[in-house]
C-alpha cells in the first residue's frame, strides 16, 4: 500500500494499535511521513484519527505496533522524549495557554532548546517572521486572541522547538472558509523547509491540495492509503467515509 | 475445596453473626476487665467509623465531621444523665437526634463543596469543638470536663460491669445490622451511584441534594449512639477525647479496614484500637504509629482489609469453581410504552458563542431516530438540555405532555427519559445485577425505613427490581454475568450494561449517546439486533451516532445538526445523497462554482437546495 | 495597633504555609496536608542550630534548608508518588504530618522551645503600636516572597513551564516539560522555603511539636479564602484570617477566634466556592 520513495521515513508508524483504557480505538495503522513531504490523515469524526496522533506523540500507550521517529525507536519514550527528538505535536482546539501572552507562549515552545534569553528571542523572531500578526499581538493574553491567531500561535510554539516532524490536528477546525486557506497555504510553505508533517483534517479538499500522500482510516484502521495524486476523484474519499466501499455506484 | 464450596452456600451475614455473638459471649467465657474495656472502645470506635464509611465510602462525600457529632451524642446524653435522665434508652433517642442535626448542620458546605474544601472545613468544626464546649461551659464544664455523670440505667434497672458490656455491644451488632440492610439495598447501591458521579444520579432520576442530606443524616446516627455509650462507660467526658486524634483515628480505621465495606468497619477500628491506640500508654509512639499506619494503609491497601478479604474470597471462588446457575428467564421485550419527544425552536448561547439555533426535531414511539453532525455541531449540547443539565434559551422541549425545559435532571428523567452515556458510567462494588437494577430507583419506591427493617413494601419492590432487571439482561443477552462485579466487564459489555440499566426503568424516551463507539463488529451487530427489538416493542430510540453505517441500517429518520442548526431531516436513503450534508462532512466549500460541481458530481447530478432541507 | 500587628504576623505566617499549599496545588493538583509539619520541622532545625549548637544563622539556615528539602523529597516519593486517587493523597499526607508529629515530638520533647530571632528581641514601636521584629520581619518576608514568586513565574522559562503546567498538563508536556520532574522539584523547593521560613516562623510561634496541627487548618483556610492555585491570594486570605482571629480574640474572648475565622470561611466558599481570585468553572458534563 504504501508507495515506495527514497530514503528512509521520518515518521514510520506500523501496526499501531491504541486507546484509552481498555477502550480500543485504533486497531491498525501504518504510515509515513518522509521528510518535505505532508501526509494527510482522513476519516470521520470517532474513526480513531486524534487517537492515532495521541499515539504518535506518546500521550497514549501503543497497545500495539511500532513508532519510529527518524529510524529512531521511540515506542515507549515520554511525550516530552519525543518532543526533544524533534517531534512537535498542535493538538486540536487550538491549545494554547490562554492564560500567557503570546510572547509567553512562545518561549515556553523554547523549552527544550536549553537557550539563553537572548538567543531565545532571535528564534521568537524567526516566527514572528514566519506569522507577523503574532509579532502585532506579542504581549497580548494569547485566550484574547481569534481563533484562527491563536492557531498560528499553536503552530508557531510548536516550531519554536526546531522540530524535524510537526503533527497538525484539525488545524481548520472552527475557522471561517477565508481563513482555512490561509492556514492551508502556510502548512503548505512549512514542508519547503523540509519539515515533515502528518496532518489530520475534515477540510478533505483543502488538506488534499497541499498533501503528497493521502490515508484514509475508519474504524481504526486505514482503508486507503495512496498518493495525492491518486485521489483525486473524491469519489474514492467518500466511500471510505461512508462506509459503502464502492459496492454501490452513485447515481440519481 | 469442597469445605469452601459448602461455607459459601450458607448466606453471607451468618458470619459476622456469629462473630457478633461470640462477642457477645466473651463476659460468660470470664473477659478481664481491660480486655472488657478494650473491646467496648473498640465497639464505639466502630460505630464511628461506619458512619463516616456511609457517608465516604459510599456515598463518596468526604466529610470528616463524625468526631464533632460523637461530641454532640456525648454531652447530649451526658447532661441528660446529670438532669436525672439516667435510661440509656432515652439517651440514645436524643444523643441521636442531637448528632443528626450537627450532621446536617456539617453538612451543608458539603451541598456546594467538593472534595478538599469539605473535608476541611469538617475537619475545621472538629477543632471547633472545645471551643464551643468552652463558649456553654456554665453547662459542659468548659475544659474540665463534664463530671457528675450518674450510672446509666435501663427500664430501671442498674446497668453495671457486664450488662453495660452487653448493651455496647448488643448496640453495636444491631447498628451493623442496620448498616448491612440499608447498604445491601437499592438505597444502598443509589448512594454508590452518586459516589460515582452525580450527573450519573441525577440522570437516573436520583436527586443529588437528597441523597446527600440523607447519607449525612444516617452517617451521624452511630456517631451520636457512640457518643451516648462512651460518656456512660467512663462517667466522665472532656473536650480532649473529641479532638484531632479521633478525628484522625476515625478517618485511619476507615480507610484500613476499607471505606466501602460494612464490615471493615469493624476491622479498621479493632486494629486502630488494639495497635496505636494501646501504644498510646507510651503515648509518644501513638503518633508515629498511626502515621506510618495511615501511609502504608494508603499506599498499599486499596480498599482496605475488607478488599483484600473480597479478592481473597473471590480468588477461593474461582478456585473452587463456584458459580451461581442463571435463571432461565424469558428475553422477550415487554411492551414498552414509547413517548414521543419533541424538540420545538430549542436555542442555546454559551458566552457570545450560539451552540444551538432554532433546532426542532420529533421523535416517535416505535421508531428511531438518528442525530448526526460533524464534531462541536451541538450534539452534544442538545442532548444535555433534554436531560435537563442547561437550561434553554428559547424554545420547549416536551416527552408525551410534559413540558421538560427547565426541570432539573432527575426530574427529567423521572417524566421518562433514560440516557446512556458515551464513557460509560458504572458504579464501583456492585453487581451487574444490581447496576441494571439501579435504573428502576426512581420510578419504584421503597422507604429506607422498609429497607431497614425488610418490610414486606420492600420486598415487594425488591422482587420486581430483580425480574424486571433479570429480564433487561436477558434482553441484552448477558444474565450469565448477573453476578459478576459491574466495573470489571470490558468495555462493550459494560455498554451493553448501560442500555439494559436504561430499559429497566421503562422508559418512555432512550437516549443513546454513541453507544457502538469502540465496539467490534460483532459487539455492534448485536446492539443493532437489540435496538431494532426495542423499537419493535414500541420504544422511543434517539440514537446520537458516529458510525455512519450503523446509522444508516437503523435508523428510521436521521437529524443532521452543523454549526448548531439542522441542516437536514429525513430518513437514511435521502440523507445520503444530501448535498448539504456530503458537503459538511467531506469539507467541501458548497457555495463556490467548483465546490458545487465537486458536489454534483458525487451525488450524481443532485442540485444544492438553498436549505437542503429534503424531508 | 498592636492587635493588628500581631494579626497582621499571624496572618503571615498562615499564609507562609498557604504559599506552600498552593504551589504544590499549581505543580501536582494534590494538597500536601503536611505541608505546615514541614515548616515545624525547620524551627526545631532552628532551634538545634542556634541554641544546641550556638552556629552562626546562615550556617543554621543552610541546614534547615537541607533537612526540610531532604524530608519533604522523602515524603514526595513514599507517600505521594505512589498513592493514585487523590483522596488517597489526603490520607498519606495526613499520615505523615503526624509521623513528623511524633518524630519531632520524639526528639526534642513535647515542650515548646524558644527560638531566639536573629534580629532582635526588642519590642519596637511603629504606628502607635507594639510589635516585635520578628513579626516585621514576617509581614515583609511574606509580601517579597509572594511578589518574589508572582514574577518568577511569570518570567522565567520555568515559572512560564510550572504555570503551563497547571493550566494544561497535556499541552505542557508536548512542549518537552517533564511534568513528573517539575512537579517533584516544585515539591522539594516547598520544604526547602519551609525550611528557611522555620528560622522567622519558630521566634513567633515557638518550636513545638503541636505547631503543625494547628498551623495546618489556618493555612488551609487562607488557601480557601484566597483561592486554590492563587498565590497573590494567600496575601489576601492571610490578612482576612490573621486579623479576624486577632480581633476576635481580643473582642469576643479566645474560645471564639476559631469559631470567628471558621463563620467567616464558611461566608466566603459559600458565596464562591473556589475562593476570592479564582474564578469558578462552569460546570460541564
Amino acid at each position: 500500500m504504501m508507495s515506495e520513495e527514497n530514503g528512509t521515513p521520518l515518521l514510520r508508524v506500523r501496526n499501531l494499535g491504541t486507546g484509552y483504557g481498555d477502550l480500543r480505538v485504533v486497531w491498525d495503522v501504518s504510515l509515513d511521513v518522509r521528510p518535505g513531504r505532508l501526509t494527510v490523515l482522513l476519516g470521520r469524526n470517532g474513526a480513531g484519527k486524534t487517537t492515532t496522533l495521541r499515539a504518535v506523540s506518546g500521550l497514549n500507550k501503543a497497545v500495539a505496533g511500532t513508532v519510529e521517529l527518524d529510524g529512531r525507536d521511540v515506542t515507549r519514550l515520554a511525550p516530552h522524549q519525543r518532543v526533544r527528538l524533534g517531534m512537535a505535536y498542535v493538538q486540536e482546539g487550538k491549545r494554547v495557554f490562554h492564560r500567557q501572552t503570546v510572547e509567553q507562549n512562545l518561549l515556553l515552545g523554547g523549552y527544550t532548546l536549553k537557550m539563553r534569553r537572548a538567543a531565545l528571542r532571535e528564534e521568537i523572531q524567526r516566527i514572528y517572521e514566519l506569522f507577523p500578526v503574532l509579532g502585532e499581538k506579542r504581549g497580548l493574553l494569547a485566550g484574547s486572541m481569534s481563533g484562527g491567531q491563536q492557531q498560528m500561535l499553536a503552530i508557531g510554539q510548536a516550531l519554536m522547538a526546531r522540530p524535524k516532524l510537526l503533527l497538525l490536528d484539525e488545524p481548520s477546525g472552527g475557522l471561517a472558509p477565508a481563513i482555512v486557506s490561509e492556514v492551508m497555504e502556510r502548512i503548505g510553505q512549512l514542508k519547503e523547509t523540509g519539515l515533515g508533517i502528518l496532518l489530520v483534517e475534515q477540510a478533505v479538499e483543502a488538506s488534499v491540495r497541499v498533501a503528497d500522500q493521502v490515508a484514509v482510516i475508519d474504524m481504526g484502521r486505514v482503508v486507503v492509503s495512496a498518493s495525492a495524486d491518486e485521489v483525486d476523484d473524491l469519489g474514492v474519499l467518500r466511500d471510505a467515509y461512508f462506509g459503502r466501499g464502492g459496492r454501490e455506484a452513485a447515481s440519481g | 475445596m469442597t469445605l469452601w464450596r459448602s461455607l459459601r452456600s450458607i448466606p453471607s451475614w451468618i458470619v459476622p453473626l456469629c462473630a457478633g455473638v461470640v462477642v457477645l459471649l466473651l463476659p460468660v467465657l470470664g473477659l478481664d476487665f481491660s480486655t472488657g474495656r478494650q473491646i467496648q472502645l473498640a465497639c464505639i470506635l466502630a460505630l464511628l467509623v461506619s458512619g463516616l464509611n456511609l457517608s465516604h465510602g459510599y456515598a463518596g462525600e468526604l466529610a470528616l465531621g463524625q468526631a464533632a457529632m460523637y461530641a454532640a451524642g456525648a454531652y447530649t446524653a451526658g447532661l441528660l444523665s446529670k438532669a436525672g435522665h439516667t435510661d440509656i434508652l432515652l439517651q440514645f433517642v436524643l444523643a441521636a437526634a442531637v448528632a443528626l442535626v450537627v450532621g446536617l448542620v456539617s453538612g451543608i458546605p458539603g451541598l456546594r463543596l467538593g472534595g478538599w474544601s469539605l473535608a476541611m472545613t469538617s475537619f475545621f468544626l472538629v477543632l471547633l469543638v472545645p471551643d464551643i464546649l468552652a463558649v456553654f461551659a456554665e453547662w459542659t464544664g468548659g475544659r474540665n470536663g463534664l463530671s457528675g455523670v450518674m450510672p446509666p440505667t435501663l427500664l430501671g434497672a442498674d446497668l453495671a460491669g457486664d450488662a453495660y458490656y452487653w448493651v455496647v455491644a448488643g448496640v453495636t451488632l444491631a447498628w451493623f445490622a442496620i448498616m448491612r440492610n440499608l447498604i445491601v439495598s437499592r438505597h444502598g447501591v443509589a448512594f454508590r451511584v452518586l459516589k460515582k458521579s452525580p450527573v450519573l444520579a441525577s440522570s437516573m432520576g436520583i436527586s443529588v441534594f437528597r441523597m446527600k442530606l440523607l447519607a449525612y443524616a444516617v452517617g451521624a446516627v452511630p456517631a451520636g449512639l457512640a457518643g451516648a455509650l462512651f460518656v456512660n462507660l467512663d462517667l466522665y467526658v472532656s473536650p480532649e477525647a473529641f479532638g484531632f486524634v479521633t478525628a484522625v483515628t476515625v478517618l485511619a480505621a476507615s480507610i484500613l479496614g476499607g471505606s466501602a465495606s460494612v464490615y471493615g468497619a469493624l476491622l479498621g477500628a479493632a486494629i486502630m484500637q488494639f495497635g496505636p491506640n494501646q501504644a498510646s500508654e507510651f503515648q509518644e509512639y501513638a503518633l508515629v504509629f498511626t502515621g506510618v499506619f495511615l501511609i502504608a494503609g494508603g499506599v498499599l491497601l486499596k480498599g482496605g482489609l475488607a478488599g483484600l478479604c473480597r479478592r481473597l474470597v473471590s480468588r477461593l471462588d474461582r478456585a473452587a469453581g463456584v458459580t451461581t446457575a442463571a435463571r432461565n428467564v424469558s428475553a422477550d421485550v415487554p411492551d414498552i410504552a414509547g413517548a414521543t419527544l419533541a424538540i420545538d425552536g430549542v436555542s442555546k448561547t454559551f458566552g457570545g458563542n450560539q451552540a444551538l439555533k432554532g433546532v426542532s426535531l420529533a421523535a416517535r414511539p416505535g421508531k428511531v431516530t438518528a442525530l448526526i453532525g460533524p464534531n462541536g455541531s451541538g450534539k452534544t449540547t442538545l442532548l444535555n438540555m433534554v436531560c435537563g443539565f442547561y437550561r434553554t434559551d428559547s424554545g420547549t422541549i416536551t416527552i408525551g405532555d410534559t413540558a421538560l425545559q427547565g426541570l432539573p435532571p432527575h426530574r427529567v428523567a423521572r417524566a421518562g427519559v433514560a440516557r446512556t452515556f458515551q464513557t460509560p458510567n458504572i458504579p464501583e462494588g456492585v453487581t451487574v445485577l444490581e447496576a441494571v437494577s439501579s435504573g428502576r430507583y426512581s420510578g419504584h419506591r421503597a422507604s429506607v425505613f422498609s429497607a431497614i427493617l425488610r418490610l414486606p413494601g420492600f420486598r415487594r419492590v425488591r422482587t420486581d427490581d430483580l425480574v424486571e432487571a433479570e429480564r433487561a439482561l436477558a434482553l441484552v443477552g448477558m444474565s450469565d454475568l448477573r453476578d459478576a462485579e459491574a466495573t470489571s466487564l470490558p468495555l462493550g459489555m459494560r455498554r451493553l450494561l448501560e442500555v439494559a440499566r436504561a430499559l429497566a426503568a421503562r422508559p418512555g424516551v432512550l437516549l443513546l449517546d454513541e453507544v457502538a463507539s469502540g465496539l467490534d463488529e460483532d459487539e455492534v451487530e448485536r446492539l443493532a439486533g437489540l435496538v431494532r427489538r426495542i423499537r419493535e416493542a414500541g420504544g422511543t430510540i434517539v440514537l446520537v451516532e458516529h458510525n455512519f453505517r450503523l446509522v444508516l441500517d437503523l435508523a428510521d429518520e436521521i437529524v443532521v445538526l452543523a454549526h448548531g442548526s439542522v441542516i437536514a431531516t429525513g430518513p437514511p436513503e435521502v440523507i445520503e445523497r444530501n448535498p448539504r450534508v456530503l458537503s459538511e462532512y467531506l469539507g467541501i466549500d458548497g457555495e463556490s462554482a467548483e465546490g458545487r460541481a465537486k458536489v454534483a458530481e458525487l451525488t450524481g447530478g443532485g442540485e444544492i437546495t438553498g436549505t437542503g432541507e429534503s424531508a | 495597633m498592636t492587635l493588628i500587628w500581631g494579626g497582621l504576623a499571624l496572618g503571615a505566617v498562615y499564609a507562609l504555609v498557604a504559599i506552600g499549599y498552593n504551589i504544590v496545588f499549581i505543580s501536582s493538583k494534590t494538597f500536601n496536608f503536611a505541608q505546615a509539619q514541614l515548616m515545624m520541622v525547620g524551627t526545631f532545625v532552628a532551634y538545634t542550630g542556634l541554641v544546641t549548637l550556638r552556629l552562626p544563622v546562615f550556617v543554621v539556615a543552610l541546614m534547615a534548608v537541607a533537612a526540610v528539602f531532604l524530608v519533604a523529597a522523602i515524603e514526595e516519593r513514599v507517600a505521594i508518588r505512589p498513592v493514585k486517587e487523590p483522596e488517597a493523597v489526603l490520607v498519606t499526607t495526613l499520615g505523615a504530618s503526624m509521623l513528623l508529629d511524633g518524630v519531632t515530638q520524639l526528639i526534642w520533647g513535647p515542650q515548646p522551645l524558644t527560638v531566639p530571632f536573629f534580629g532582635s528581641d526588642d519590642v519596637m514601636s511603629l504606628f502607635g503600636g507594639q510589635v516585635y521584629p520578628v513579626e516585621i520581619a514576617l509581614i515583609l518576608l511574606t509580601v517579597v516572597i509572594v511578589v518574589a514568586l508572582s514574577l518568577l513565574a511569570r518570567r522565567t522559562l520555568l515559572g512560564l513551564a510550572l504555570l503551563g503546567m497547571a493550566e494544561d498538563r497535556e499541552a505542557a508536556m508536548l512542549r518537552g516539560v517533564n511534568v513528573r520532574r517539575l512537579a517533584f522539584g516544585a515539591f522539594a523547593f516547598t520544604g526547602a522555603l519551609a525550611g528557611l521560613l522555620g528560622l522567622f516562623v519558630g521566634p513567633k510561634t515557638f518550636a513545638v511539636a503541636t505547631l503543625g496541627a494547628s498551623l495546618a487548618l489556618k493555612g488551609f483556610v487562607v488557601v480557601a479564602i484566597g483561592g486554590f492555585g492563587s498565590i497573590p491570594g494567600t496575601l489576601v486570605g492571610g490578612v482576612i484570617v490573621g486579623l479576624v482571629e486577632a480581633l476576635a480574640a481580643r473582642y469576643l474572648g479566645s474560645e471564639y477566634a476559631n469559631i470567628s475565622v471558621f463563620a467567616v470561611l464558611v461566608v466566603i466558599l459559600m458565596a464562591r466556592p473556589s475562593g476570592l481570585f479564582v474564578r469558578t468553572q462552569e460546570r460541564t458534563v
